[in-house]
Formats: C-alpha cells, sequence, structure tokens
C-alpha cells in the first residue's frame, strides 16, 4: 500500500497489524459503534418502566416527531441558531484573523490574546453570562436598560436565543481564528508583496485575494461551527435557558437528553439520535464533495 | 510566560508586511485588535472582580469595584463546596483519557502506516468513521452498556468510552506520513524491530506533535460536560465542569451565592487556560501554525 510498509507482507505481519490495531478497534466497537447500532434498533420500539418492557412500534417513533408540533420547533429552532452561530462566529473570527496577520508588532501576543477561549469550557462562559446578563441582576443587563433595551430572557424568546447565541460565538472564536490564521499564514508572501504593489486595500486583499484562496478552510469551519451547533452547546442550554421560554430555546440535543433521562422516553430519544446522525453524515459527506469540487486549494 | 520563546514562535510569519513602511492605517489594526481582546476577555475579568466580593455587596445589580472577600471566597468554594475535590477528578480523567488516546492510538497508527495488510484502507476508514458518532448520536445505549459493565459511578466512565480518538489517528498518520522514507529503511536494514523503532525512532522525532494532540486531547476531556452529569451521581465523583453547577443548584435554595459560582467559574478555566499559555507552541504548531 504505501512505500513505508517495511514491516508489513504476510500472514505473520497481518496478526501483529491486528494486534496493534485491536486496543482501538475494541474501544470503538463497544462504545462507539455497538451503541449507535443499538441506537437505530431502539428508534422503532417504544420503551417503558426503564426499559423492562417494550414494544416493536416500527416507524412511529419517527412518525410521531415529524408530527410533534414541539419537535418541528425544536429543528427549526436548532437549525435557526446553528446558521447565527455560524455566520456569527466566522464574521468575528475572520477579521480578527486577517489583523493579527497584517499587523507588523506584537503578532504573538495578540494571537495568544484572541485565541485563549479555545480553552474556554462551555460551562464556565454559561454561568458568567448567565450572571453578567440575568435578567434583574445581571450588570449587562443594566447597562442594556440604560440605552433601552429589555434584556429579559426569562420572558423574551429573541432575549434568550441571543444569550446561547453569544456563549456559543464566544466559545467558538479561538478555535476558528486558529484555523483561519494559519490557513492565511500558509498562502504565498509574495502574493502580499504584488498585492500591496499594486496598491490593493488592505480590505479588498482579505475579501477579493485572501478568501477565495482560504476557501477549503472557511468550508472546513463551517461544518465544524455547524457540529458544534448541533452537539456541542448541551451545556449552554443546561446552564441557562432549559429550553425556555416556550421552548425557543429547546434545541434537539437538549430536548433528546431530556426525552431519554428525564421522560424516560428511550424510543423517542433513539429515533432522535438517529436523525442527528444523519444530519452529521451529510455534514461530513457535504464537506468531502464539496471541498474538492466547489473551493481552490492555493496551498 | 518566557518573552523570549513567546517572541521567537512566529518570526518570519509576517511576510512583505515588515518591508512596508510604518503608515497610520497600523494603528486601526492595532486599535481593532485591543477592541477584540477586550471584548473577549471582558466577562472572565468581570466574573473575576465579582468573585472578591461579599453576599452583602450582592443584593442588586453589583458594581465593578473588587471586594475584599477574595480569599475567604475561592476557600469556600475550593472547601466547602468540594470543588477542590472536583477539579483533582477533573484532572485524573484528562490525564488518563490523553494518556490512553495517545498510547493506542500510536499502535494503530503504527499498524496503518508501516504494515501492510489486507483491507488496510477499509481498517483506517472505520476509525475515521467515529467522527460522525459522537455522544449525542448514541447516547442512551451507551449509558446501557455502562449500567451492564457495572461502571457508573467510575473513573472506568469518565474515560473509557472516550479512547476510541480518530482525530489523533489522523493527525499523528499525516506526521507519520510525512517522515522521510530513508529513516524507516535504515531501521529496517540494522534489524530494528517494530517496538524499539517506535519507542526509539518515531516518539522521539514526534514529540511536538504528541504535545500538540496531548494539549488538545486534554482540554477536550477537561471540557466534558453532558457525559459526566449523566453518567456520575455520587457526590465525591463529580467532574468540575459539573461541580459548578451544583454551587448554583445548592443557592437554589435560597439567596444564589453569585460570587462563589463566579469563583468557581475562574477555577474550573484556570487548568486548561494555564495549559494552553504554557504549551502555545507544540499547540499552534499541531494547528498548522508558527511552523517556519
Amino acid at each position: 500500500m504505501s512505500t513505508k510498509a517495511v514491516y508489513g507482507g504476510g500472514p505473520r505481519g497481518w496478526l501483529v497489524a491486528l494486534a496493534l490495531l485491536a486496543p482501538t478497534f475494541a474501544a470503538a466497537g463497544v462504545f462507539l459503534y455497538y451503541p449507535a447500532v443499538r441506537a437505530l434498533e431502539m428508534g422503532f420500539y417504544r420503551t417503558r418502566f426503564f426499559g423492562s418492557q417494550r414494544t416493536f412500534v416500527g416507524l412511529d417513533n419517527y412518525a410521531q416527531l415529524l408530527t410533534d408540533p414541539g419537535f418541528q420547533l425544536s429543528v427549526g429552532v436548532t437549525v435557526a441558531f446553528a446558521a447565527v452561530v455560524v455566520v456569527g462566529v466566522m464574521a468575528i473570527s475572520l477579521p480578527i484573523a486577517y489583523w493579527i496577520h497584517e499587523v507588523e508588532s506584537g503578532t504573538t501576543y495578540y494571537m495568544l490574546a484572541t485565541i485563549w477561549p479555545y480553552a474556554l469550557p462551555s460551562t464556565v462562559a454559561s454561568v458568567i453570562l448567565l450572571y453578567l446578563l440575568h435578567p434583574s441582576l445581571g450588570i449587562g443587563t443594566a447597562w442594556l436598560a440604560t440605552i433601552g433595551i429589555d434584556f429579559n430572557w426569562f420572558r423574551y424568546g429573541w432575549a434568550a436565543f441571543t444569550l446561547i447565541t453569544l456563549v456559543a460565538v464566544w466559545n467558538q472564536i479561538g478555535y476558528n481564528v486558529i484555523f483561519m490564521l494559519a490557513a492565511i499564514h500558509s498562502l504565498p508572501e509574495s502574493l502580499t508583496e504584488s498585492a500591496v504593489l499594486d496598491g490593493v486595500s488592505r480590505t479588498r486583499r482579505l475579501l477579493w485575494i485572501y478568501v477565495p484562496l482560504i476557501s477549503p478552510t472557511l468550508l472546513f469551519l463551517l461544518i465544524m461551527n455547524t457540529i458544534y451547533a448541533f452537539f456541542g452547546t448541551f451545556a449552554i442550554i443546561d446552564i441557562t435557558t432549559g429550553g425556555r421560554p416556550g421552548g425557543v430555546t429547546n434545541i434537539i440535543i437538549y430536548d433528546l437528553y431530556r426525552n431519554a433521562f428525564e421522560f424516560d422516553n428511550h424510543g423517542i430519544a433513539s429515533a432522535q439520535s438517529v436523525i442527528l446522525f444523519v444530519v452529521v453524515g451529510l455534514l461530513m459527506f457535504a464537506q468531502l464533495k464539496y471541498t474538492d469540487r466547489y473551493t481552490h486549494y492555493g496551498t | 510566560m518566557a518573552p523570549d520563546t513567546t517572541d521567537g514562535t512566529l518570526e518570519g510569519l509576517r511576510g512583505a508586511a515588515t518591508t512596508e513602511p510604518v503608515s497610520g492605517r497600523d494603528r486601526w489594526l492595532h486599535l481593532g485588535l485591543v477592541a477584540s481582546i477586550v471584548l473577549l476577555s471582558a466577562p472572565v475579568l468581570i466574573a473575576i472582580v465579582f468573585s472578591t466580593k461579599g453576599q452583602a455587596d450582592l443584593a442588586g445589580v453589583p458594581t465593578l469595584s473588587p471586594g475584599t472577600n477574595a480569599i475567604e471566597n475561592y476557600r469556600d468554594v475550593i472547601v466547602d463546596y468540594n470543588m477542590g475535590r472536583y477539579m483533582l477528578n477533573s484532572l485524573v480523567m484528562a490525564i488518563v483519557i490523553t494518556v490512553g488516546k495517545l498510547v493506542i492510538s500510536l499502535l494503530a497508527v503504527l499498524a496503518i502506516v508501516y504494515y501492510e495488510f489486507p483491507f488496510q484502507n477499509l481498517a483506517f476508514f472505520a476509525i475515521l468513521f467515529t467522527l460522525m458518532l459522537p455522544i449525542p448520536v448514541r447516547i442512551v445505549p451507551l449509558y446501557d452498556v455502562m449500567v451492564t459493565l457495572g461502571w457508573t459511578n467510575s473513573l472506568w466512565a469518565l474515560t473509557i468510552p472516550y479512547l476510541a480518538s480518530a482525530t489523533t489517528v489522523f493527525i499523528l498518520r499525516q506526521h507519520f506520513l510525512a517522515i522521510p522514507d530513508s529513516l524507516v529503511e535504515n531501521a529496517k536494514l540494522d534489524g530494528v524491530g517494530p517496538f524499539r523503532f517506535l519507542v526509539f525512532v518515531l516518539i522521539p522525532m514526534s514529540k511536538g506533535v504528541l504535545a500538540g494532540v496531548a494539549v488538545i486531547m486534554f482540554i477536550h476531556g477537561w471540557n466534558q460536560y453532558l457525559w459526566p452529569l449523566l453518567v456520575i451521581n455520587d457526590n465525591d465523583l463529580h467532574v468540575a465542569q459539573v461541580g459548578l453547577t451544583i454551587i448554583e443548584d445548592v443557592a437554589d435554595t435560597g439567596q444564589r451565592p453569585w460570587h462563589l459560582m463566579m469563583a468557581g467559574a475562574i477555577l474550573t478555566l484556570l487548568p486548561p487556560l494555564a495549559l494552553l499559555v504554557l504549551a502555545r507552541k507544540p499547540l499552534l504548531q499541531t494547528f498548522g501554525l508558527a511552523h517556519k
């Protein structure tokens, strides 16, 4: 297979290779593949009394989900949340990464001071903004009130949605700046030189030269940020809004958790798991497919 | 933070800009960056200020002046609210996950890169495919597996399900493929066996990337919330992420001790943040930054 395969060949080599792969395969099999297949199976059953009784219901769980206004709202909210988070975090991170690339002094300090949210746990981000933007106690809410904005997210859906979006964007900025900066840095220096000589302004250089050239990285980040919004944001909802008010922040992963472990509805929760798997599968597929076809590799 | 090493990290990366005369526009760059940093960091700085206040200072909307209860608050959180214990649990969890992932991934990559066997591509793909199976996709059956194994409320449940790591395998494979063939052939000619090759040739040549992956995996492990919340019920076994919310829950019974919650948040942030700052070089190298 590869020219590096110096230890391969023959059944003896196969056995050693298998033994080397065994720990990873065992862990992946027992804790990833087996539960995933089980989730697919459980989606066809209705369970009661903590799983002790179950009946085969075919696609009933899926039919029930798709016609349930609560789940429809949850899907809509999740898609809207993912869209706002992806656009928000990338629109903020791109200029930051570009400025760090362009600035002539203090580069490393600027980099550390903007990528640190990579280490920010979503629980910590949630608890801090929960307090700073608390409807009655928050210092940020008090400031907003002085300019006439009533940021009461206990009551208003738009405020609750804004709160969870702020936490998610804050949480993802470090990761995005790291990858964007790496992509911009990897472009040939002659490109910048000739653009500067031609008198292309800084903003135009970013939008017309760099953005098209780093589009593979931008697409990668688009997918990773979407996956984050779908799967990595449970803590944010659990700590701040709890899905309220009126289900406006009840994203699928939070709804799934409550179905499974609060309402003991394992069949429905498993069907939701399968729906989420389809989502992540389509996203990964799109990344593999369109990265090759429609984006330019400048590096 | 040692300034000498910090300055060296990005040397030579600024490109043509260095030949440009310092212009007034650079002032705008600095201004934009400083403003971004202030916005990104302000919530944490305000939280630090609030973590020094007493309960009495927090009756309504608090002011931005620091309080005098810092030592008392952090002591309360660490001792009375058990955050010291929770952070130790998180530390053990994150370290076991990091070391475990590195060890089993190194073995797997040794097979994938340096061996030849049937269905080799399929084996690699089967590991990569696990990227499509984040915990929410399999959470109910995975919990059942823990019950079957009798692992709930144990370190096993907090660590073993995380060990198979597509990301680690992927990054290490890329790195090994970039190692010159001649080196490997020399090792083969010298009759060095695969394990000696791994321990004495590959690992010493991969210190940077191994450190970088370790930082990524430690931060990832430390920041877990959903799974530990579900699988641990014993009060002494919680991780810091969950312990942080317990401060709030306790508070639900009466006046919320916001000052203690802020102290708990700062404590939970410190270990991954310190690691990011201290290990910035290998971390950024692994992400493809500062490689020149």
